[in-house]
């Protein structure tokens, strides 16, 4: 089905492995039937992969899906080749996205043969796992096959078969990612629309001022400022902490009618027509009445079934995160990266064109600008001055950027600790706050958190030169600035130093299990241990002595956080009064390296 | 025909829900014995269906139930006529006013599982187009009511039902296309799309498919109602074919001739145009999914009409700029099929890829899988553009080396597969040096700018996971590192390319610098930090696994060699460096020279530091340096190492502190120069690894080993016919017997045995002992000579010899305190391998040739025993043997057991198929006896063969030793000192001894010894000659003195017998002993000799013509002695003997007779 994008199955399984929800498409089976019969026919004898059609059903899949998470690691599986990995598994292709679409062999206990089925796209959502099968031709089975059983030393990039050729040419794996995300999100109850909230002064303010310089909306639409309720944004958990693929516990059950009438509707023969499930509860929760009509000059869009009736207004939210990574070395350039997002929501009448403008883009080293399917890119990109587009109803997210030249960083500075003993350290932290930052900007929440994962923290000693500390057994929290304190129009300097005191390190050893790449373990335990003084600095003892037990990180981590010591930076703004049109910036990634440890860095590009 | 079956009971709606988990699962017998299956269920679904008391999520959950196992329950066509009356009757039923839109729901389901379920069976083999006829129809009613408000929904599925049907039957609907249109251009509400693609769907087969009606699109000749399945569908089925359903890749081949076909109609042509482009149009009204559908059904028709590419650009280039990863895809894949069309705006949408790789944590649901799919589509975008112009390569290597580099926060799955883009990068560039390079007429004038930014490529690629050095070698960042280092080493020579594989190794690695580059960085970093080192092992382990970068693995370990080795410091922390060492010696193609060197000067460095608190280390490490010694002679050839590591291997035998270690390099080094090559390297890996010694990574392979498996014992049985162990020189007495004494058996003391005591009383070794119990012991002995003469006054000449015989006795070892003096037994061992692989069994390739095709035995242990009192036999170790060739004729081995042996017989090569033995006994009573010999031996397969070989017979002659000359005699005093103990021992021995009495103190002053003496004579008929030669050969260095002017002539040109004491006849002056030259014209000993001997006759016809006389001690152990005086004339010789241990004799009279009259 060249360009197509068919699911011929969808499994999902409790982080029990247990096959909790199974759907079939029979239609699309069919399709896979006949292109075996098909390749069975022209491919003849001499072809020692045979692949038939055939479908496994749920308790093969589970006993299948059990044995791949034993053969390859974890429920992901390694993802690239280590010295655990067997041929024929996803691990030997020896690429990240194995861990993602996967293979599975079914053996069919009565019969005592095996099938060997790709692509299964596996999703991992709270505690469940999704799968998708979507439809491929025999031959792109084959050539995977191949590809993982070839006994070389691991895919070249020139190679005739590759994954990416194949990636390329099968829409239908894309196809089977956004279903399973969809349905991911529903499973769970996550499913939430962009959000959308005004603030009555822009908060660290749009770090792209540009963008937000002026907006003109032409069409009929007026906008209209209409309070709305704004969720307070979801703190930015620590995301130093090991990220497993396990699934969290506390699961809610299921909710299999709702799943069951969503799949019927998004993809009724297994080629999924319309994912948005919004759109589509909201015609299950209300159907249509004959006040629905249509209009009458226009066509109305499949992706908007109904039309707004109502006061007009329309709404954007500017989200931005910056990702810092400062270093204050002079050999390391400081990373900093902005993303942002422009969240809309148009309650207007009929079906009207909107113009955003996008002043000034060329200045402020845009990066990457992509918009929702609805707006109309001219055919060169985003290098015109306005975006076009007919929104769809509710939140929706309009465009995304991304800019890393440029800009100055809201809180800037150092973080230095060093281990005076083996338990006792001394910090210090040297930070501006908005410097070259005017009024109206103002930074509303302002906190540094000093992690320390893999340590306990008995004491914290010190006084900030303003804000107050909360050190918990993990962490030591300096609130620099808090909520209803907002700092503008002015750069502050904050200094905080103290002595911090950890529980003693004990080695624990690293539980073999687990870990994506499995310990090596069979290496000499009498790995050559010099005793402290052997080691001038204590420090480096002390990284040796706690980096044996560090375990290996997922791939979807950037590097082994837990390696490190770093101080965290969040912003994120307060609760606003909502006008048409707000911009806030929240702190992604915002992290202050300790100048005296290490760090992780990357090249930078060079234009 | 028999009734059939009442109909199941109907279920419960619980009891539905299990039978359909059961089905699901697979789990179908509980149900079907039951007949819960087939059309039988089929009518109790339906029936459930329409009740009213089910729910209606229930009754959709039948629905699916139905459709998904619809292939084994609809197995009539009756069920399907079912089936479609039930939906017939649910779609025209009101809807109830409290669940509209539920209602609907169930509705729409319905006819999605009816239609499913009617594509699934839909063949036309059968008549049951009708239904088929039935349901199309029931749909475009529905259809039918463009705008109606309420039913939008419904009527959308409707359609989507409509398309699939014209998808799995293509053309079925080709005669209402008109019909559809026009529904298409009425439709208002958004339920237009799906009329847009069932428009899309049908013009798709008119296109693409041959068999379409000609029918005109735009004017509807047909009624809508009723709907008649087209002719074409019985036509095709009169050949049984089941092409009525045509995958997409056939579109292609359908499309080059649809198109011939379109131009020939050409009202046809221009139809269709108006309604493609009626359809694009309505791409930005379309969903995600619909655009993808949409895409997938116009784009061959609008290659079939042959529209312009710009055309769609403009419809379609927008969705590469959305941040939907599906649009992106449906756009490539637009790309991809008007590649040509597109031409030049690959940079464009590469760009773009790397930007949308890019995008942080706002990418699509903050999952990193997008961001890994777009690096994907760029990476294959690259090749297939590539592949089709290779001058582009330039352009695409300077934009994405600059762009990928991986940014900090990217997670690991990203920076490696950007990653892997800057090696692909690294490709291009790399290929572009060639290709200069070339066009430059082969000129090496290699493109400078480029290559160095290959290596700044990797060097600031690599910076993003730099963690990988100093973290656990299990962490992700090591991972991601090494397979970037393995993306970038490899490069361009691609495994699918075969015959490439030999030009890359022609090429010298150290050419391009990315090598060096990659080696630098490998060699420094594993240098700093050992973690590495598992790492570094895995890497070359898997190059080397590899059948086309074998190269680039032993390269790598070559550069090691090289370039490492040197700059490792010899300490402790060498010991974690093992695993590349133990690597490097395993490599055939590495001399071993420097690491021989390194390890020896750390091994000097752990006997240094060995202290106290090292033990366990000292051992470890040793172990682990014998464990790569052992690898090195798996390996390698032993002549390239045999220097360097048996002086390691003796080093370490000698000076290392630890006694296991010791032991193994003594093993090691006795294989080494034991065995030879080939055998050795087998050998050593039959057990891959030994417990302690050879750490590697793959520790199964120790519990892998096969244990010893002991031979069968029958066939040990026949072990002698083919492994012999035989004496060097054989010996003169065929015959075997040996007096057994019954009388000094009887004894239980064992001191009784010999006639010794112990000098319990006095520490002074020159006094007499004459305690009651050693005159017992004494008298035991000497109670055979019956002359039990009483003490005389010594005289001076008594006291002379008496203290000639103190000094000798005094150097005798006394056995119970010293070690006894040895005699011993040279003998050969070999074994013959025809017979020994058709006995134990190996097979020997046939087509091996030289000695790697002879069998061997190893380890050999040969154990004796005897009933002999010959002491204990300490048994012999000869660790390496190769069996005899067959085929060659070596002469001794056909004849071995009888023939004479000469020792230096055969050229070198014969001394491997032999074995020298010394068998070492330790008698405490000179006599002949037979030693058995237990083999145990270990063969090619590990087997151990073990058994009874033929037992070797000792005779009295290997007893014979020299006298003992005690240390203070001067070596030119030694013949006179023996001539005079003879004449000594000659005197003590005679029947009219003087020392009969005296007991003489052995060596270590603790026994004493008494002599009681023993005399006979032996006649020999045997001429002068046979029997000097005989002297010569057998008796040589025994003889203590010649006389006799003819003799000494002729002995001593003989040059055999020296350094004796050379006495003229004449001058003859032993007046303590009877001449016999003198006296034989009769006297009184004559005489006695003659009554002893009771044959006169012989005797008589001697010539009287003496020439001469030898006088031989013979020594033998532990105390006794033998003296002949062999008195030569011309014919004939007379040998007087005598001995203080009588049962001698009857040996000797035999031994005389071989040794001189045979």
């Amino acid at each position: 089905m060249a360009g197509g994008c068919s699911i011929r199955a969808i499994w999902i399984l409790s982080s029990q492995d247990a096959v909790v929800y199974s759907r079939r498409f029979p239609v699309v089976e069919r399709r896979w039937r006949l292109a075996c019969d098909k390749e069975s026919q022209s491919a003849g004898a001499t072809d020692s992969l045979k692949v038939v059609p055939y479908l496994p059903t749920d308790s093969e899949l589970a006993a299948a899906f059990i044995d791949r998470k034993k053969r390859e690691g974890s429920v992901r599986g390694f993802g690239i080749r280590t010295s655990h990995s067997v041929k024929g598994s996803d691990s030997w292709v020896d690429d990240p996205i194995t861990r993602h679409i996967i293979s599975l062999n079914i053996d069919k206990e009565e019969q005592g043969e095996s099938h060997f089925i790709w692509p299964v796209i596996l999703h991992v959502k709270g505690p469940f796992y999704l799968l998708a099968l979507p439809l491929v031709e025999p031959h792109h089975l084959k050539t995977y096959a191949r590809m993982c059983n070839r006994s070389d030393c691991g895919n070249t990039i020139g190679e005739d078969e590759n994954l990416s050729s194949l990636l390329l040419d099968l829409p239908s794996i894309t196809g089977a990612f956004m279903v399973v995300h969809t349905i991911g999100d529903i499973v769970t109850g996550d499913i939430t629309e962009p959000e959308v909230v005004a603030s009555a002064s822009p908060s660290v303010g749009g770090l792209l001022d540009s963008l937000t310089g002026s907006i003109g909306i032409s069409g009929r639409a007026k906008p209209v400022a209409t309070p709305i309720a704004a969720s307070a944004t979801s703190s930015t958990s620590v995301s130093g902490t090991l990220a497993s693929d396990a699934p969290k516990i506390g699961s809610r059950s299921l909710d299999k009618d709702a799943l069951q009438s969503f799949i019927s509707s998004a993809m009724p023969f297994g080629t999924p027509m319309d994912l948005s499930y919004s759109n589509i509860s909201a015609m299950k929760m209300n159907g249509f009445s004959s006040v629905d009509v249509p209009s009458a000059d226009s066509k109305q869009p499949a992706w908007k079934p109904y039309l707004y009736r109502g006061k007009q207004r329309i709404l954007f939210t500017i989200h931005e995160t910056v990702h810092v990574a400062m270093y204050d070395r002079d050999e390391i350039p400081d990373s900093i990266t902005a993303s942002g997002q422009v969240n809309c929501r148009a309650e207007l009448e009929g079906l009207p064109d909107v113009s955003f403008p996008l002043t000034g883009l060329g200045s402020a080293h845009v990066e990457l600008l992509s918009f929702h399917p609805c707006a109309q890119v001219p055919e060169h990109g985003g290098d015109k001055h306005a975006v076009t587009f007919s929104p769809p109803l509710g939140n929706f997210l309009l465009m995304r950027y991304q800019v890393s030249d440029g800009i100055r960083p809201p809180v800037k500075g150092f973080y230095q600790l060093s281990m005076v003993s083996e338990n006792e350290g001394a910090f210090l932290f040297k930070l501006r706050l908005m410097e070259g930052y005017k009024t109206p900007l103002s930074l509303e929440f302002c906190t540094v958190t000093m992690l320390f994962p893999r340590r306990m923290v008995v004491s914290c000693d010190g006084t900030p030169s303003i804000g107050t500390v909360f050190s918990t057994e993990r962490s030591v929290e300096w609130r620099i600035i808090t909520s209803g304190r907002g700092v503008s129009g002015k750069s502050i300097e904050a200094t905080f130093s103290g002595t911090l005191k950890f529980v003693p390190w004990q080695t624990k050893k690293p539980p073999s299990s687990g870990s994506v790449f499995g310990s090596i373990d069979d290496e000499d335990s009498d790995f050559e241990t010099d005793s402290p003084n052997n080691i001038v600095n204590v420090e480096d003892f002390l990284a040796e002595k706690m980096s044996k037990d560090l375990q290996a990180v997922d791939l979807e981590e950037p590097f082994c956080w837990q390696a490190y010591s770093y101080a965290k930076v969040s912003i994120f703004p307060a609760v606003k009064a909502p006008v048409e049109l707000s911009a806030q910036v929240t702190s992604g990634e915002y992290i202050l390296w300790n100048t005296l440890g290490k760090c992780p860095v990357a090249a930078t590009r060079k234009a | 025909m028999t009734t059939p079956p009442p109909p199941p009971k109907p279920l419960s709606s619980q009891e539905w829900e299990t039978l359909i988990e059961d089905y699901n699962h697979g789990r179908l017998h509980r149900w079907t014995t039951y007949d819960y299956a087939g059309p039988p269920l089929v009518d109790l679904a339906l029936s459930s269906i329409l009740r009213k008391d089910f729910s209606l999520h229930l009754k959709q959950r039948l629905l699916i139930f139905l459709e998904e196992h619809s292939i084994s329950l609809f197995t009539s066509p009756a069920s399907l006529l079912r089936l479609l009356e039930t939906l017939r009757l649910v779609i025209q039923s009101p809807n109830p006013n409290d669940a509209v839109s539920l209602s609907f729901s169930f509705k729409e389901q319905f006819l999605i599982s009816t239609t499913s379920i009617f594509i699934v069976h839909g063949t036309f083999a059968t008549a049951d187009f009708e239904t088929l006829e039935g349901l199309v129809e029931l749909l475009l009613t529905i259809v039918n009511r463009p705008n109606h408000g309420i039913d939008r929904q419904t009527r959308a599925v409707a359609c989507e039902c409509l398309r699939e049907l014209e998808l799995a039957f293509p053309c079925l609907l080709s005669e209402i296309a008109a019909h559809i249109w026009g529904l298409c251009q009425s439709e208002r509400t958004h339920a237009a799309q799906s009329y847009v693609l069932l428009l899309a769907a049908v013009i798709h087969s008119i296109v693409v498919y041959d068999k379409a009606p000609n029918v005109s699109i735009l004017n509807a000749s047909t009624p809508l109602f009723p709907f008649n399945v087209p002719r074409i569908f019985f036509e095709n089925d009169k050949d049984g074919d089941d092409s009525d359903d045509i995958v997409g890749d056939d579109d292609e081949k359908n499309v080059s001739s649809a198109s011939s076909n379109l131009k020939e109609t050409n009202v046809r042509y221009k139809e269709l145009r108006r309604v493609i482009s009626f359809l694009l149009e309505w791409p930005q009204y379309l969903t995600c999914g619909g655009v993808l559908e949409f895409m997938r059904m116009t784009m061959p028709v609008a290659n079939a009409l042959e529209l312009q590419a710009s055309l769609l650009k403009v419809q379609f280039s927008g969705l590469i700029y959305t941040f939907d990863p599906l649009l992106c895809h449906a756009y490539l894949g637009m790309y991809l099929r008007l590649l040509d069309s597109f031409d030049g705006q690959e940079m464009e949408i590469a760009n773009r890829l790397v930007l949308q790789s890019k995008e942080l944590y706002l990418s699509y649901q903050n999952n990193v899988v997008f961001q890994l799919l777009s690096v994907h589509w760029l990476l294959g975008l690259i090749q297939l553009v590539i592949g089709r112009d290779v001058t582009k390569r330039k352009s695409f290597a300077d934009v994405m080396s600059l762009s990928f580099y991986p940014a900090i926060f990217d997670p690991l799955a990203l920076k490696s597969l950007k990653l892997d883009l800057a090696a692909y990068c690294s490709v291009l560039l790399d290929d572009f040096g060639t290709l200069k390079r070339y066009a430059n007429g082969g000129t090496m004038t290699v493109e400078v700018g480029s290559e160095v930014s290959v290596v700044k490529l990797l060097e600031d690629g690599l910076m993003c996971v730099s963690g990988f050095k100093w973290l656990p070698p299990w962490s992700t960042e090591t991972a991601v590192a090494f397979r970037t280092f393995h993306k970038f080493l490899v490069g361009t020579s691609s495994h699918s390319d075969l015959n490439e594989s030999d030009s890359s190794s022609k090429r010298s690695p150290m050419e391009l610098p990315i090598f060096c580059a990659i080696q630098g960085m490998l060699i420094e970093s594993t240098l700093k930090f050992q973690g590495l080192v598992p790492l570094i092992v895995s890497f070359v382990d898997r190059l080397l696994g590899c059948y086309k970068h074998r190269w680039l693995g032993e390269w790598l370990l070559e550069t090691f060699n090289e370039s490492f080795i040197p700059k490792l410091n010899i300490d402790y922390k060498l010991g974690s460096y093992f695993p590349i060492l133990e690597r490097i010696s395993a490599n055939e193609r590495v001399s071993p020279t420097g690491l021989l060197e390194l390890l020896a000067n750390y091994m000097v460095v752990l006997i240094k530091k060995h202290g106290p608190d090292t033990g366990l280390k000292s051992w470890c490490q040793g172990s682990k340096i014998l464990g790569i010694c052992r690898t090195m002679m798996i390996h390698h050839h032993s002549s390239s190492l045999f220097l360097g590591l048996s002086r390691l291997l003796a080093f370490a035998c000698l000076y290392f502190p630890d006694l296991e270690v010791r032991d193994h390099a003594r093993t090691y080094l006795r294989m080494l120069v034991c065995i030879p090559g080939k055998k050795l390297r087998d050998l050593l890996n039959i057990g891959e690894q030994l417990p302690g010694i050879s750490p590697s990574t793959n520790s199964s392979s120790f519990f892998n080993l096969q244990s010893p498996r002991y031979h069968d014992p029958k066939k040990s049985r026949n072990i002698s016919s083919y492994i012999h162990l035989e004496r060097t020189v054989p010996l003169l007495v065929r015959q075997s017997w040996s007096l057994s004494l019954p009388v000094l058996r009887l004894d239980d003391d064992k001191q009784s045995l010999e006639s010794f005591k112990d000098n319990k009383t006095t520490g002074e070794p020159k006094e007499l002992d004459r305690s009651s119990s050693s005159i017992e012991i004494v008298s035991d002995i000497n109670r055979i000579s019956q002359l039990q003469e009483p003490l005389r006054v010594m005289d001076s000449k008594v006291s002379e010899m008496v203290g000639i015989l103190r000094k000798h006795f005094a150097s005798i070892p006394d056995f119970r305190h010293f070690p006894g003096l040895k005699i011993k037994i040279p003998c050969v061992l070999s074994f013959d391998s025809e017979l020994f692989n058709h006995s134990v069994g190996t097979s020997i390739p046939s087509d091996s040739c030289g000695i790697d095709s002879l069998p061997a035995i190893y380890a050999t242990v040969l154990k004796f025993s005897s009933s002999a009192p010959y002491g204990n036999i300490p048994s012999y170790h000869i660790p390496f043997l190769l069996g005899q060739p067959v085929k060659k004729d070596y002469s001794f081995s056909e004849t071995n057991s009888l023939d004479i042996v000469p020792v230096g017989n055969g050229s070198a090569e014969d001394k491997r198929f032999k074995a020298h033995v010394m068998i070492e006994l330790e008698p405490r009573e000179p006599q002949p006896g037979v030693i058995n010999v237990h083999i145990q031996t270990n063969a090619d397969n590990s087997e151990i063969i073990q058994g009874q070989l033929h037992s070797i017979k000792v005779g009295i002659e290997d007893m014979f030793l020299k006298a003992i000359v005690p240390e203070d005699v001067p070596t030119e005093a030694v013949p006179n000192y023996c001539l005079d103990l003879f004449n000594a021992l000659w005197e003590a021995c005679g029947t009219s001894s003087s020392t009969g009495r005296e007991t003489f103190v052995l060596k270590g002053g603790k026994g004493v010894a008494a002599i009681s003496g023993t005399q006979s004579v032996k006649l020999l008929e045997v001429p002068f000659m046979s029997l000097i030669q005989a002297v010569q050969r057998c008796l040589a260095p025994f003889v203590v003195s010649v006389t006799g002017e003819p003799l000494i002539n002729i002995v001593k040109g003989g040059e055999i017998i020296r350094e004796v004491v050379w006495k003229d006849s004449d001058s003859d002056s032993l007046s303590e002993a009877p001449n016999p030259d003198a006296r034989l014209d009769g006297g009184p000993l004559y005489i006695q000799y003659m009554d002893d001997e009771n044959e006169k006759g012989p005797h008589l016809q001697i010539s009287k013509r003496d020439m001469g006389c030898f006088l031989i001690l013979i020594f033998l152990p532990p105390r006794f002695h033998l003296l002949f005086k062999m008195e030569v004339c011309d014919v004939s010789t007379l040998v007087r003997v005598r001995t203080d241990h009588w049962p001698c004799l009857a040996y000797v009279d035999e031994l005389l007779e071989a040794l001189f009259i045979e």
